[in-house]
């Protein structure tokens, strides 16, 4: 019974300290490196054994037709990417001459999800880098074209992305069709977002398209984040009732992009002489 | 039910472990809100089965290990554990635990406890679940219940040799 009290008193202790100070990350950080990482990638085990032996009897025709549309397809982007290297250094050249500043550009670097939130009411989930490969807490996470997430938590070989929808996470977004603003907040729901702040007076319609607006710094501007499918006003509330699906499928994505952002002049000297590297490294 | 001892020091240990994977194993997304609650079931069984081997400070501590996975406040499955192996242990003996319909209604009201002060956290913190989907689990738990309380058996001491 004493003990059963003091365990109780220390709980509470805990979740006080926790949620005033967030005092307790290194415990959170250290169980989890230590105690739950070797669980995690144990069971995780067998669905990689299985994916890398598919890949291993996979047929030799098959895998070097794969390698020579690839070879094909890294000509074609090395020409696209010499081409956009001379449109990005006119428009140094044009921003210097207007006194601008310059526009920040990104490295990306791929990570694998090793695994998805065993949570049903948190939305997140843990990929394959850490601090090791300069993943960093409160990075942008993209899937493809589209922002995923943020990184929430990081230990020295994994991190926690915090998708868009939980429940937690909101995003500046702004409006495609009208330059309107509005808040995305996830739902806690796979694949539903919604949308915060929105004035009765807002031009809003079912299927406008939201991108993010880059405000807060944080996000990089201008990348899809949902579009709109259903608006709904009561009357008498001050605000819409507006749903959104993110553009990215959370239920099917399995690789991520981090992405780090660094200065734009500085990349652009350093790219003159070395050709470009897409794998990054931290900034 | 007479106290049953583990059978190899470390069963306990074991079984939770395995409890733990099974936690963390990917399920479909449909699936996720029916996983039954693996580790406060276990700590249920040997509540049941081996007061005296039971430990509250495991129990807290396995739940921490639980926040610091969910990414949850750290210390609300701590609470939750050690309320869930607390109750079992005080109420194992107003109960007859050989009766299969008692164990459930003990199991019931173990579970509800633990998830309604789990949900009490949540919404302290503001992430209230939306919706009945946070209570499923209480069925799916009680359904497996039978079939992991047989199968925890392979952790007892065996009574007779073979």
């Amino acid at each position: 019974m004493i003990k059963f009290v003091i365990l109780a008193l220390i709980s509470m202790a805990f979740m006080t300290l926790d949620y005033r100070k967030n005092r307790l990350l290194p415990v959170r950080t250290g169980l989890t490196k230590f105690l739950i990482y070797p669980v995690q990638y144990t069971v995780d085990l067998p669905y990689r054994l299985a994916s890398f032996t598919r890949e291993f009897f996979s047929d030799h025709d098959e895998l070097s037709k794969a390698n020579r549309e690839l070879r094909a397809l890294v000509g074609v982007y090395a020409a696209r990417d010499q081409k956009y290297h001379s449109i990005a250094r006119e428009n140094q050249r044009l921003r210097s001459q207007l006194s601008a500043t310059p526009a920040v550009r990104e490295k990306f670097t791929l990570t694998e999800i090793l695994s998805v939130s065993s949570n049903p009411f948190s939305k997140n989930v843990v990929i394959n880098k850490g601090t090791d490969d300069g993943i960093f807490v409160g990075q942008v996470a993209l899937a493809g074209n589209n922002i995923y997430g943020q990184t929430e938590s990081v230990t020295p070989n994994s991190a926690v992305i915090m998708q868009l929808t939980d429940a937690k996470h909101a995003i500046h977004v702004r409006n495609v069709r009208t330059g309107q603003g509005a808040l995305a907040v996830g739902t806690g729901k796979i694949n539903r977002l919604e949308l915060k702040h929105v004035e009765t007076s807002m031009d809003i319609q079912t299927g406008d398209k939201f991108v993010s607006s880059g405000l807060g710094q944080l996000f990089p501007p201008d990348f899809p984040v949902a579009i709109v499918d259903s608006v709904a006003y009561n009357p008498g509330d001050s605000f819409m009732k507006v749903h959104a699906t993110p553009f990215t499928d959370f239920s099917k994505t399995r690789e991520i992009l981090m992405i780090w952002r660094a200065d734009y002049s500085s990349e652009l000297e350093s790219t003159n002489n070395m050709p470009e590297q897409t794998n990054g490294a931290s900034k | 039910m007479e106290e049953i001892s583990p059978r190899f020091t470390g069963a306990i240990l074991l079984s939770v472990v395995v409890a733990f994977a099974l936690t963390i194993l990917p399920v479909n997304d449909e699936w996720i809100l029916f996983r039954p609650e693996w580790l406060a079931l276990t700590f249920i069984h040997w509540g049941l089965v081996s007061p005296n081997k039971s430990s509250l400070v495991f129990a807290w501590f396995v739940g921490l290990l639980i926040d610091s996975l969910y990414g949850t406040i750290m210390g609300q499955h701590a609470l939750g554990f050690t309320i869930v192996l607390f109750l079992t242990l005080r109420m194992r003996s107003r109960l007859l635990m050989d009766s299969f319909f008692q164990q459930l209604f003990l199991l019931f009201l173990v579970l509800g406890t633990y998830l309604l002060i789990n949900l009490w956290i949540l919404g302290i913190t503001g992430n209230t679940p939306e919706g009945w989907g946070y209570w499923y689990t209480v069925f799916s738990s009680l359904l497996i219940w039978p079939l992991y309380h047989y199968y925890m058996r392979l952790y007892h001491a065996q009574k007779k040799s073979f």
